[in-house]
C-alpha cells in the first residue's frame, strides 16, 4: 500500500493543484463606452459607396476568426452577418467566444494572433491601444455613415449599439415600477438585493451620480471626470446590498431567479430574460447609459485584408441592422434600418434627454483612478 | 576496506553510495524537461516580468502594490481566509481519519471512496452547485422559508461562511490522506501498552495516539494552507465584497486594467510568500510526510 499511497497523493497534489489555479470565469471586459469626446476620424482617400462595401468579392479559399462575446450576442451576430457572408463570398468562419482585450494583447505581445475580427467592448480601441491594433480600412469602410457620437476611432467603428440599463424583477418588487436609478438606491420602498456588473467601468459610478441627481451631461464634469467621492458615498448607502456578476449570463440569470430584485444589465440580457427564458423581469429604460460594441483588427493578424472587406460588410446599410432582427441591439449605420418588431426594445429608440453616454477616452485615459477607487470602496 | 572480526568487509563511514544511476533513470528526462520548459521557464519570465513591464519599472509595481490600502486589506483576507479553512478541513478531517482506521477494511476503502469521488469532479462545477444550494433562492434556504422556520433568506452565500464550506469541500481530501498515511503506522500496541499502564482510553488517545498523528496532521494542514492561498474560483463565486481573495485581484489586473508587470509582481509576492511559509514549515514537519511517506518503519 505504501508506494501505492505515496503515488496516488502525488497525483492528487498535481491535478488539484492544476486544478485550483485553472478557472476561467474571466471578467468580461466592459462594454464599449461612447466617446463624445473622441476626434471624428476622416476616411483617407474617397468615401466607399455602401454598395461597394456591401458587396464584397468571391474569396474562396479564406478562413477568418471572428470573436465575439457568445451567447444570444454571438448567435445573433452569425445569423446576421457570418452566414448570409459566407454563402456571398465562400468565407469561412471560426468562432471564438471568449472576447478577452486581455487575449489580444497577449496574442500580440507573442506575435501569435490568431484571432482576425473582433467585437470589442466600449474600453478598448482608442490611442492607447493603439500598438495593438490595425488601422481600420477606411477606404472600404463607409466611416461617414456611421454615428459619430459613438466615438469611432483609426482603429474601432461601432457595429451594434445597446443600452446599460437597470432590469427589475417584477415579482420582487411587488408591481411598483422604479423610475430611475434613485429607486435602485431606495431599499425601503424596493427591499431585495441589487445585482451590480463587477467592473469599475461598467457604469456602476456612473448610475450611483445618476441616483444623486447628477445631470447626464455633466457626469463628467466637462473633461474633469466622474465625482468619485460623490459616486462611492452614494454606493456606500447600499453597500451591503450588491450582488456582484461577471458575465452576461451570470445578471440574466440572478434577475431572473429573484436573486436580485433589481440589477444594473445590459439591455439584450433583459430581453432575453423575459423572452427567451419566459422570467419575469422588466427594464426601465430612463436614465439608460446608451453605449456601443466596437470591431477592431488585432495588429498581425494574417488576415487583415479579409478582416476588413469583412467588417465593410456589417457596416454598410443593408447589413447592419440585421442583427436586431434576433436580438434587440441596434445599428450604428444611420441609414440603416432595424427589424420593425425588435424596434420598441432598442437601446437607441428610448433614448432621451435623460439618457446618459460614457467618456471613453476620460475612462480610458484614467483607468487607473477609477479602479484604485473601485477597489478601495469595495474592500473598506 | 576494513574487516572486521568476522572477516566481512565493513564500508568505511562517510562513505555513501549515491543514488543508483542506471539506463533507467533516463527515463526521468522528459519529465525534467516538461517541468523546465512548461513550468520553470513561465515563472522565471513572469518574475522577470514584473521588474520589466512597463520598461522602467524597477521594483516599481511592488511599492504601488503596498502603497494602496486595499490591497493590504485582501492580502490579510487572504490568509486570514486560507487559516479558517486548514481549521476547517482538521476538525472535519482528523476525525474522519480516525474512523478510517478503525472500521473495516472494506468499509475503509469506501470511506477512502467518498473522500476521493468529489476530488475527480470538477472544482468549477462543485463551487457552482454550492451556489445552487447556498443562495437566497438556493435549496437550502427554499426549504427554510417554505417550511417557515425564517422570514428572509438566511446569507449563507457572499459570505466568509459560504467561502469556507466551498473551499473546505474541496480541500479535504488533502488534509484527510496525510493523516490517514500517518494513522495507518501507528502500531496499535502503543495503545494497549498505554492501557496496561493505566490510563484511560480518553487518555490514552491524548497523550499517546494524537502526538503519533502531528506530523500527519502538519502536512495535511500545510498542504491545505498553502493550496488555500492560491485560490480563485471559490471565493469569485461564493465570497462577498470583504472576501476577495489576492488571485481576484491578479485576474483583475490580467485582464481590465491590461496591467500585466502589476500582475505578475502580485504573483511573484504570492509565490514569494508561500516559499517562506514552506520553509518555516520544514522547520517543523518533514516535507517528506507531505507526500504520504509518513513515519519510517
Amino acid at each position: 500500500m505504501r508506494p501505492w499511497t505515496r503515488i496516488l497523493a502525488i497525483a492528487v497534489v498535481g491535478l488539484v493543484a492544476v486544478a485550483c489555479t485553472t478557472g476561467g470565469t474571466g471578467a468580461t471586459s466592459g462594454p464599449t463606452t461612447a466617446g463624445t469626446s473622441v476626434p471624428t476620424v476622416a476616411p483617407s482617400g474617397s468615401a466607399p459607396t455602401t454598395s461597394e462595401a456591401c458587396n464584397p468579392p468571391r474569396q474562396d479559399g479564406v478562413t477568418l476568426t471572428f470573436v465575439s462575446f457568445g451567447g444570444a450576442y454571438q448567435e445573433a451576430q452569425r445569423k446576421a452577418w457570418l452566414e448570409p457572408y459566407t454563402a456571398l463570398t465562400g468565407v469561412q468562419f471560426q468562432n471564438d467566444e471568449n472576447s478577452s482585450n486581455a487575449t489580444i494583447k497577449a496574442q500580440v505581445e507573442a506575435g501569435q494572433v490568431t484571432w482576425d475580427v473582433v467585437d470589442v467592448g466600449n474600453d478598448f480601441g482608442l490611442e492607447a491601444n493603439a500598438a495593438l491594433l490595425e488601422e481600420l480600412d477606411y477606404s472600404i469602410i463607409p466611416l461617414d455613415e456611421v454615428n459619430q457620437d459613438l466615438g469611432p476611432s483609426k482603429w474601432r467603428v461601432p457595429d451594434i449599439t445597446y443600452g446599460v440599463v437597470l432590469a427589475y424583477n417584477t415579482e420582487k418588487t411587488g408591481g411598483q415600477v422604479p423610475a430611475g436609478w434613485a429607486d435602485f438606491f431606495d431599499t425601503t420602498k424596493f427591499p431585495g438585493k441589487r445585482g451590480m456588473w463587477d467592473y469599475s467601468e461598467g457604469g456602476i459610478f456612473e448610475i450611483a451620480l445618476l441616483a444623486d441627481g447628477v445631470a447626464p451631461g455633466d457626469l463628467y464634469r466637462g473633461g474633469q471626470g466622474l465625482d468619485l467621492a460623490r459616486a462611492t458615498a452614494k454606493l456606500d448607502t447600499i453597500k451591503d446590498d450588491f450582488v456582484f456578476w461577471g458575465s452576461g449570463a451570470q445578471s440574466q440569470e440572478l434577475i431572473g431567479s429573484g436573486e436580485v430584485a433589481m440589477t444594473l444589465i445590459w439591455n439584450g440580457r433583459g430581453w432575453s430574460a423575459k423572452h427567451t427564458d419566459g422570467k419575469p423581469v422588466e427594464m426601465q429604460w430612463n436614465q439608460q447609459i446608451v453605449t456601443a460594441d466596437y470591431l477592431v483588427v488585432p495588429k498581425g493578424s494574417p488576415n487583415k485584408d479579409a478582416a476588413m472587406t469583412f467588417i465593410a460588410y456589417t457596416i454598410c446599410a443593408e447589413n447592419n441592422a440585421k442583427p436586431s432582427e434576433y436580438i434587440p441591439y441596434g445599428p450604428t449605420n444611420i441609414n440603416a434600418q432595424p427589424a420593425a418588431d425588435k424596434l420598441a426594445d432598442l437601446s437607441v429608440s428610448n433614448a432621451d434627454e435623460n439618457s446618459a453616454y460614457f467618456d471613453d477616452e476620460w475612462l480610458v485615459n484614467n483607468f487607473d483612478a477609477v479602479d484604485a477607487a473601485y477597489k478601495e470602496w469595495k474592500t473598506r | 576496506m576494513v574487516a572486521d572480526s568476522a572477516g566481512r568487509g565493513i564500508e568505511r563511514p562517510g562513505r555513501r553510495r549515491g543514488p543508483a544511476l542506471d539506463r533507467w533513470a533516463v527515463l526521468v528526462v522528459p519529465l525534467v524537461v516538461f517541468l523546465v520548459v512548461f513550468f520553470l521557464a513561465p515563472l522565471v519570465t513572469m518574475s522577470l516580468r514584473s521588474v520589466t513591464d512597463p520598461p522602467d519599472a524597477g521594483v516599481s509595481n511592488y511599492t504601488k502594490f503596498f502603497d494602496q490600502a486595499a490591497n493590504l486589506r485582501v492580502l490579510a483576507n487572504t490568509f486570514w481566509i486560507a487559516l479558517l479553512s486548514t481549521l476547517t478541513c482538521l476538525v472535519i478531517g482528523y476525525p474522519f481519519a480516525y474512523l478510517m482506521t478503525i472500521v473495516p477494511g472494506r468499509v475503509a476503502g469506501l470511506l477512502l471512496i467518498a473522500v476521493l469521488l468529489p476530488f475527480w469532479s470538477s472544482l468549477l462545477v462543485r463551487t457552482f452547485a454550492w451556489q445552487v444550494i447556498l443562495r437566497d433562492t438556493g435549496i437550502i434556504n427554499s426549504f427554510l422559508l417554505g417550511v417557515g422556520i425564517v422570514e428572509e433568506p438566511v446569507a449563507l452565500i457572499r459570505t466568509t461562511l459560504g467561502v469556507i464550506v466551498g473551499m473546505s469541500h474541496i480541500l479535504l481530501p488533502f488534509m484527510v490522506l496525510p493523516i490517514y498515511a500517518v494513522m495507518r503506522r501507528i502500531d496499535p500496541e502503543f495503545g494497549r501498552a498505554a492501557a496496561n499502564l493505566g490510563a484511560s482510553p480518553w487518555r490514552a488517545f491524548v497523550r499517546v495516539f494524537v502526538p503519533l498523528t502531528l506530523p500527519g496532521v502538519f502536512a495535511g494542514a500545510l498542504l491545505v494552507f498553502v493550496l488555500a492561498l492560491g485560490f480563485y474560483i471559490t471565493p469569485a463565486l461564493l465570497g462577498g465584497l470583504r472576501d476577495q481573495m489576492i488571485s481576484q485581484l491578479i485576474v483583475q489586473e490580467v485582464q481590465q486594467a491590461l496591467d500585466w508587470g502589476s500582475a505578475s509582481a502580485m504573483a511573484v509576492l504570492l509565490m514569494a510568500i508561500t516559499f517562506a511559509i514552506l520553509f518555516v514549515a520544514s522547520r517543523v514537519v518533514h516535507l517528506r510526510d507531505v507526500f504520504g511517506s509518513a513515519l519510517e518503519e
